[in-house]
């Protein structure tokens, strides 16, 4: 055990603890591929998901929220800090640093729904193939039983069992979503990561799909990790939500005090930055300058300082490390206890 | 008599396509007016046919499309006079589109990236459309160039003609797209999903500065859009498409406080809404939107309507019911309207 504390440490049984880690890729120059500097795409970030629950993760394009969610499935392979699962059958494994045949084991528990319905499913495979995929992989079903097992997914994300011959191109981007989720879920997972799951969805497949995803976290007990950068999809999914910038979390509470009492400045410029769906709130809006910093250069001390309207001498020397603000709220400023910044209704 | 403020009169515009699977008729008989210095938003899911129609008002589409009916009137003021020009009759390829295209009347588009051309310099590209429209040497050009880009706030204008499309981040791109769009001083510009491709706080932005520039240049903005926020945000006046057709016409505030379309209205209640946190499920739309090659006979959204009624809404198209001065709405329920609001009866 660490002694560092974590944020999200909730009361509830924890499912998996990200604890201090790091993806770093070397930025190589010359004939000899010297390494010349780090793009530190996921830099110290810790967190937990309790059991049952689900941990929205936002940030802006390049903050490496999908980075985190590939090192967490083992996708790649982390620079430092550990993963630790915890596991029905062998207790507590850490997944950065597991070997094959336990990562094979644990995998089984941690699934991952992507972003684009079209390029994640084969083409030339019907859903029988591409749902029963992971049931032959894992040796839980072949033959008949497979075909039940199959027919029963589909089912249970909303699609007709008879559907299992056709292929995907016979299907809507909603419904591969759905087709997507039931390959995730055909070997019982614990924890399903859902990367941008409803962000090339129609707005109206989008409340379907989010409406099903919470179904079944009811009815199958998930928990997830929904990664989106639309913030009034993550505020209706998520029981806590962390903030990415430039590889760092700037901010980790429960989604209402994160959205009503923000602790960190570039939280406030996020929710004060979502175009609302009332035309009341039209003018009232302060946008951020500036953009974000590239990840290879990254501004000194906090990253975010050169945007900050509030930034002061010391936050360009010193980068804030995470610290709990307020009971379950973690926040890295310098001044979180000074500021009183807007909640999102406040704008 | 004309209304002096009417800029654009779109009038039972038809744009198919004439595929070898069929025609589709992605724009079928929609009608909408543009008047100067407003903003109207045209707010709609994929294949709704917005695109489409702001492709047919600069005679953009391309074969196997084609617009085949109505009339697009463009009220032009040019020195103190006034003239007509259908544009709908214009040849696509001739020279008075060509004066309008990308001068009085401008585009521009969600990927920034895939309209500049990535072998030319910001300067070169800029010059360049600068010079189809107005005679001038290179050099002033290139001086009107960076005045533009001074307009779009994008800082040391002077080093960024030099630059290339890829060492600029996507909200600069897309400040340079407006810049170009800006040169010939337009009285119409057509967004199509312009933010939809940035982050949410370089969004804020570039939305900003259009409501600025808007002011600045008197200029009409057409955006399409398929985010209920950003209407909110940008137009003062509202269509609603579905399946090629107009269901709606509105102004903002009754957009969002009486919507009355059932699609306006599923379509509102839908969105998970920012700073409303509720742990209940999303309201939905039935079904998803039809093949547009089988569009659904009658009122197109009948079959995923819960206002349906058999022998009526799918038996013919409904007639475009006026409800006051900016607003009128296609759907039976309204055909006797005054009556009050028939959905208070069904609810």
């Amino acid at each position: 055990m660490t002694s560092t504390p974590n944020p999200a440490t909730a009361a509830e049984h924890p499912l998996l603890e990200i604890r201090h880690l790091k993806k770093y890729y070397p930025i190589t120059r010359g004939l000899l591929k010297r390494t010349v500097g780090y793009v530190r795409a996921v830099d110290d970030v810790s967190l937990t998901i309790p059991e049952g629950q689900t941990l929205g993760l936002v940030g802006e394009s390049g903050s490496g929220k999908t980075t985190l969610a590939h090192t967490v499935m083992r996708g790649i392979d982390p620079t430092g800090g550990e993963v630790i699962f915890h596991d029905d059958v062998r207790g507590a494994v850490d997944v950065a640093s597991a070997n094959r045949e336990t990562l094979h084991h644990v995998r089984r528990n941690m699934q991952m729904v992507f972003q684009d319905p079209f390029s994640s499913l084969n083409p030339r495979m019907t859903l029988l193939d591409i749902i029963g995929e992971p049931l032959e992989v894992n040796g839980i079903a072949n033959g008949s039983v497979l075909q039940e097992r199959v027919a029963e997914l589909l089912q249970l994300v909303g699609l007709r069992p008879e559907y299992m011959r056709r292929f995907p191109h016979a299907f809507s981007g909603g419904q591969r979503q759905r087709i997507v989720i039931a390959r995730a879920l055909a070997v019982n997972p614990r924890l399903v990561i859902a990367d941008e799951p409803t962000s090339a969805l129609d707005v109206s497949i989008q409340a379907q799909t989010l409406n099903l995803l919470k179904e079944l976290q009811e009815r199958l007990h998930l928990s997830y990790l929904f990664i989106s950068h639309n913030l009034g999809v993550v505020e209706h999914m998520s029981d806590r939500v962390a903030v990415m910038y430039v590889g760092r979390l700037v901010e980790v509470a429960p989604t209402h005090k994160l959205y009503q009492k923000p602790k960190h400045p570039y939280t406030e410029a996020l929710l004060g930055s979502i175009p609302r769906p009332d035309p009341t709130h039209k003018k009232q809006r302060i946008a951020i300058t500036g953009e974000i910093p590239n990840p290879a250069n990254p501004p000194s001390g906090c990253h975010f300082h050169p945007r900050c309207p509030y930034a002061q001498a010391i936050c360009s020397q010193e980068s804030p490390p995470l610290r709990e603000v307020t009971p379950g709220q973690f926040a890295a400023c310098h001044f979180s206890e000074e500021l009183n910044l807007k909640g999102v209704n406040d704008f | 008599m004309r209304d002096r403020n009417l800029l654009l009169e779109i009038k039972d515009l038809q744009t198919h396509f004439f595929t070898e699977s069929g025609v589709v008729r992605a724009v079928n008989g929609v009608s909408f007016n543009v008047e100067r210095g407003k903003t109207i938003g045209v707010l709609g899911e994929s294949g709704c046919g917005k695109s489409v129609t702001g492709f047919s008002v600069l005679r953009l589409v391309s074969p196997p499309g084609q617009v085949v009916g109505g009339e697009i009137l463009y009220h032009r003021m040019k020195n103190a006079r006034s003239e007509i020009i259908d544009l709908a009759k214009l040849n696509p390829r001739g020279e008075a589109i060509r004066q309008i295209r990308g001068n009085e009347i401008a585009m521009i588009f969600q990927e920034p990236m895939t309209s500049l051309d990535p072998l030319f310099t910001i300067g070169d590209q800029l010059a360049e459309t600068i010079l189809v429209h107005q005679k001038m040497s290179k050099r002033s050009a290139l001086d009107r160039s960076a005045e533009l880009l001074d307009k779009v706030r994008l800082p040391q204008a002077r080093d960024l003609l030099t630059k290339y499309p890829h060492q600029l981040s996507g909200g600069m791109r897309q400040r340079v797209m407006i810049a170009m769009a800006l040169s010939g001083q337009p009285d119409l510009l057509i967004a199509d999903e312009p933010t939809t491709a940035l982050d949410v706080t370089t969004e804020a932005q570039i939305l900003e500065l259009m409501q600025s520039l808007q002011q600045e240049f008197n200029m009409a903005i057409m955006f399409i859009t398929h985010d209920l926020g950003v209407i909110a945000e940008m137009a003062e006046e509202v269509v609603v498409m579905y399946l090629g057709q107009v269901v709606e016409k509105t102004n903002v505030a009754s957009l969002f406080n009486e919507p009355k379309h059932p699609y306006t209205r599923a379509l509102l209640e839908s969105i998970p809404k920012v700073g409303e946190k509720s742990s209940g499920l999303l309201h939905t739309i039935e079904g998803m939107v039809p093949s547009p090659f089988d569009i659904p006979p009658g009122c197109p959204f009948h079959p995923r309507c819960p206002h349906f009624m058999p022998g009526i809404c799918d038996a013919a198209l409904p007639a475009e019911i006026s409800l006051g001065a900016d607003r009128s709405v296609r759907c039976v329920l309204y055909a006797d309207q005054m009556e009050g609001d028939p959905h208070d009866k069904h609810a």
